[in-house]
Order: structure tokens, then sequence, then C-alpha cells
């Protein structure tokens, strides 16, 4: 599955995209915590998740090919 | 048809927005009320100041703009537009347009207040901020 970042999730990564493995955002969430500790877990404690073109936060939604980290939305 | 989209502007873009050509798309003889909010970058946050700002915008930002725009078009019967800035801005620079006419005022300002929340909240824009003090970070974390 590719892994996209955006902002600060791309900060914390260090990367802009990756292939990892997880069956659901919540198994992506803590792998990307225990991959890039806190400074990931700050991004996604307000952040969440594109899947299928649409935003989630819910740790069970199937993940598919594609999944985009998002950092919390600060438009305006 | 009920399941037919509104017809709306939105546009994301990295150059300066034109206030005016938002205005003349929800524009119509029979509007007695524009109302239009512009976001504009300030020179402090949480205390304090700011010099500059950088946003960044997913791919997809523009779609989910539309939707903002569409919801509250389908929602009030109104036209509505907006638009959002992207890349590097400097105090006064506007980072956001979104405009609602309406036959009359009451309907426009709610409608707008509606538009601007609905953007803020469900749009993938990202901003860093950088301090006067040199420092920069992530708004929102």
């Amino acid at each position: 599955m590719l892994v996209r970042y955006f902002a600060a999730a791309a900060e914390a990564a260090g990367v802009e995209e990756e292939t990892l493995s997880a069956d659901t955002v919540g198994a992506l969430r803590t792998q990307l915590v225990e991959r890039y500790g806190d400074t990931m877990s700050r991004v996604l404690r307000a952040g969440s998740f594109l899947v299928d073109g649409v935003v989630s936060r819910d740790d069970a939604r199937a993940l598919g090919a594609r999944v985009d980290v998002l950092p919390p939305f600060a438009g305006g | 048809m009920s399941d037919q989209r509104p017809d709306v502007l939105a546009l994301i873009s990295d150059q300066p927005l034109d206030t005016a050509a938002i205005e003349r798309f929800v524009l119509a003889p029979d509007k007695g009320a524009l109302v239009t909010f512009r976001g504009i970058v300030r020179d402090h946050d949480h205390g304090l100041a700011v010099s500059a700002l950088d946003y960044q915008a997913h791919p997809d930002a523009q779609r989910f703009l539309e939707d903002c725009c569409a919801i509250v078009a389908a929602g009030s019967g109104l036209r509505v537009a907006a638009a959002h800035r992207v890349g590097s801005l400097v105090i006064g620079d506007v980072a956001l347009v979104a405009s609602v006419a309406a036959a009359h005022r009451g309907e426009a300002f709610a409608a707008c207040g509606q538009l601007v929340d609905l953007i803020k909240q469900s749009v993938p824009i990202w901003k860093r901020q950088h301090l006067a003090d040199g420092a920069s970070e992530w708004v929102g974390l």
C-alpha cells in the first residue's frame, strides 16, 4: 500500500511517500507512531486519513491501495 | 432533478485571488445582498509575532472546496463561490475569499458564515507559520 504524507506528516516521516502494509486505519496509526515517534503522534492526534477519496478518523476503516496521512486542516 | 449538483465556483490558486471575479460569479439581478469574507494573513498568533505564512494544499483540495460550496448552495438555495490561495504569503495577503449572494442580507450573512466554517473544517490545506523570532511551526498541531 502506498502511504503519502503531507505537510507536517511529511516532515515527521522525513519522506513524502513510502510503501507499508496495514489492513486498517488503526493498524496504520499504530505502525506510524512506532516508526516515527512523538512528532508523528502529534500530527495524528488531531489528524486524519484520506482513504478512497474520503477523510476518515475511524480506526476500523479498511485500507486499499493508497492512503494519505493528513495533519489537522488549517485553511482560511 | 433534486440530485443535481449546484453550480458553484471553487478555486485553489497560487496567484493573488480575484475577489471581484468571485463576487461576479454569485451576483445576479435578483440578488440584493452580497456577503464576502476575506481571510487575511495577520501579524500575530497565540501571542507571538508572525512574519509570513506558507500554505500547502492536498492535490484534491479543490474538490473538497467545491463540496463545501455545493453543500452550502444546496442547503441555502443561494449562489456560492470560494477561492483559497496557496504558496508563500505575507502579512496583509488574502488567503481565502468566500462569497454568497442572496435576495436579502440575513440569509447571505448566515450562509457565508456557514461556508467559512465548513471550509476551515473540511478542506485539506495546511499552513506553516514563520514567527518574527525566526522560528516556524505548523498551525493546528
